[in-house]
């Protein structure tokens, strides 16, 4: 004759069903309607149980059948995966087993491995970049950063090096004047002599 | 193992073949997508080779590995959690709404109702109606005998907690392939309780497709 059932006894049907009944949950009476604490007491229980209600004895069968349909359907499902996706994934994971598996130089070679793409165009940008700014960079040397000029040797004339000066100008029997311009190309002077016997508008 | 552990790339490989399909199972019924369980498993044994000096042998390399996989899963979940599921009152079995198990079983041969795709189908939506919580221990129970204890260990949870998942979780795979057998096709009816109902060497010959062979028949490593 079967018994009236709730789950908490039920759950004792299945800890006996699993092989696990201890009479306690996490140290607690448990699993049993009447408190047992006792592995043997709560295990002889629940075969009292058993022996007496033919409902429970198919609970436990149902427990244990579920069990079994469960792990047969994981497992045909498993079969049904074609081994060349097995063989596929293999070779992925042995691509990723090519590197020693440990030290910081090991890491990093993973790390430059993984990303080499990237750390090969960042490289090759930032060298643009850097001949960019070399060739765009202004040509006024910086303040006190010795240049190009102040290297190179001045080859021209002393005569030249420096505006000349007109100390004295004679000019015997006649008259002379004298220019001195200054503008964007530099400093110019210009000498103008006219003979005494010149005549004006001649 | 210890090949492997040397840095042997053959002894890896042959603990991959050993392993992988069993690997694949857990991870199925832990994500429930094909795609997804592929890349769990790839990660599992990826994490495994790096980690491999850290093993110390104390356990099989499947129950480290396991371990490995059923992380990787609940962490997948976690990442790309679709939809919150709605958890049942999981500690308190007081209530009136908590319903016992059904007196009732599927058939005579769980083994020949697996060869069923209305059954597999059913299984199928009943794992993927469960609680992320609920299907993770069902799984781990079903499918590796993991106990209460090594449960709670693995989801950070008390064994009480463990203890409630999985019974709401088998009590609704219950409910829900009951539902399929109180209104059978006649196919189903033929599947479990025609031919050779019962007995336990009644898979099809050896010439079937591994995918047909029913789980009954095979040992597990």
């Amino acid at each position: 004759m079967s018994e009236p059932a709730d789950a908490r006894s039920d759950l004792a049907l299945m800890e006996y069903a699993d092989g696990e009944i201890d009479g306690q949950i996490d140290g607690q009476p448990g699993g049993q309607p009447d408190g047992q604490i006792n592995e043997e007491t709560a295990d002889a229980v629940v075969a009292a149980r058993l022996a007496r209600d033919p409902d429970a004895r198919v609970k436990v069968a149902a427990i244990k059948q579920i069990g079994e349909l469960v792990r047969g359907h994981l497992e045909l499902s498993a079969d049904a995966v074609h081994d060349a996706k097995f063989a596929a994934m293999w070779r992925r994971i042995d691509d990723q087993l090519e590197q020693p598996a440990t030290g910081l130089w090991a890491r990093v070679s993973r790390w430059f491995d993984r990303y080499r793409g990237h750390v090969i165009t960042g490289a090759v940008s930032a060298g643009a970049v850097a001949a960019l700014a070399l060739i765009l960079r202004p040509s006024t040397p910086d303040p006190g950063i010795p240049g190009r000029n102040a290297a190179a040797i001045d080859v021209r004339p002393v005569a030249l090096r420096a505006t000349p000066e007109i100390d004295s100008l004679d000019t015997p029997g006649g008259s002379s004047t004298v220019i001195n311009l200054d503008d964007e190309d530099g400093h110019t002077t210009v000498i103008w002599l006219t003979p005494a016997d010149t005549v004006e508008g001649i | 193992m210890l090949g492997a552990q040397r840095g042997d790339r053959d002894a890896f490989k042959t603990l991959f073949e050993r392993y992988h399909r069993r690997a694949y199972a857990l991870a199925f019924g832990v994500v429930r997508h094909q795609d997804d369980a592929m890349d769990v498993v790839q990660d599992a044994f990826i994490k495994a080779h790096k980690y491999l000096d850290k093993f110390e042998g104390n356990a099989s390399f499947y129950t480290w590995l396991y371990r490995i996989v059923m992380n990787l899963a609940i962490d997948h979940l976690r990442k790309h959690r679709r939809v919150k599921p709605v958890e049942l009152d999981e500690t308190r079995f007081e209530n009136d709404g908590d319903d016992p198990l059904l007196p009732r079983i599927l058939g005579g041969n769980p083994g020949r109702a697996l060869l069923d795709k209305q059954i597999r189908g059913r299984i199928d939506q009943a794992l993927d109606e469960l609680s992320e919580n609920h299907r993770s221990v069902l799984v781990m129970r079903e499918l590796e005998g993991l106990s209460y204890e090594d449960m709670a260990q693995a989801m950070s949870c008390s064994k009480g907690t463990i203890m409630s998942r999985l019974f709401h979780a088998r009590r609704n795979m219950q409910k829900r392939l009951l539902d399929l057998i109180d209104n059978p096709s006649a196919e189903l009816v033929d599947d479990l309780t025609g031919g050779r109902v019962g007995d336990a060497d009644d898979t099809p010959a050896n010439d079937e497709a591994p995918s047909q062979r029913t789980p009954a028949a095979r040992s597990r490593p």
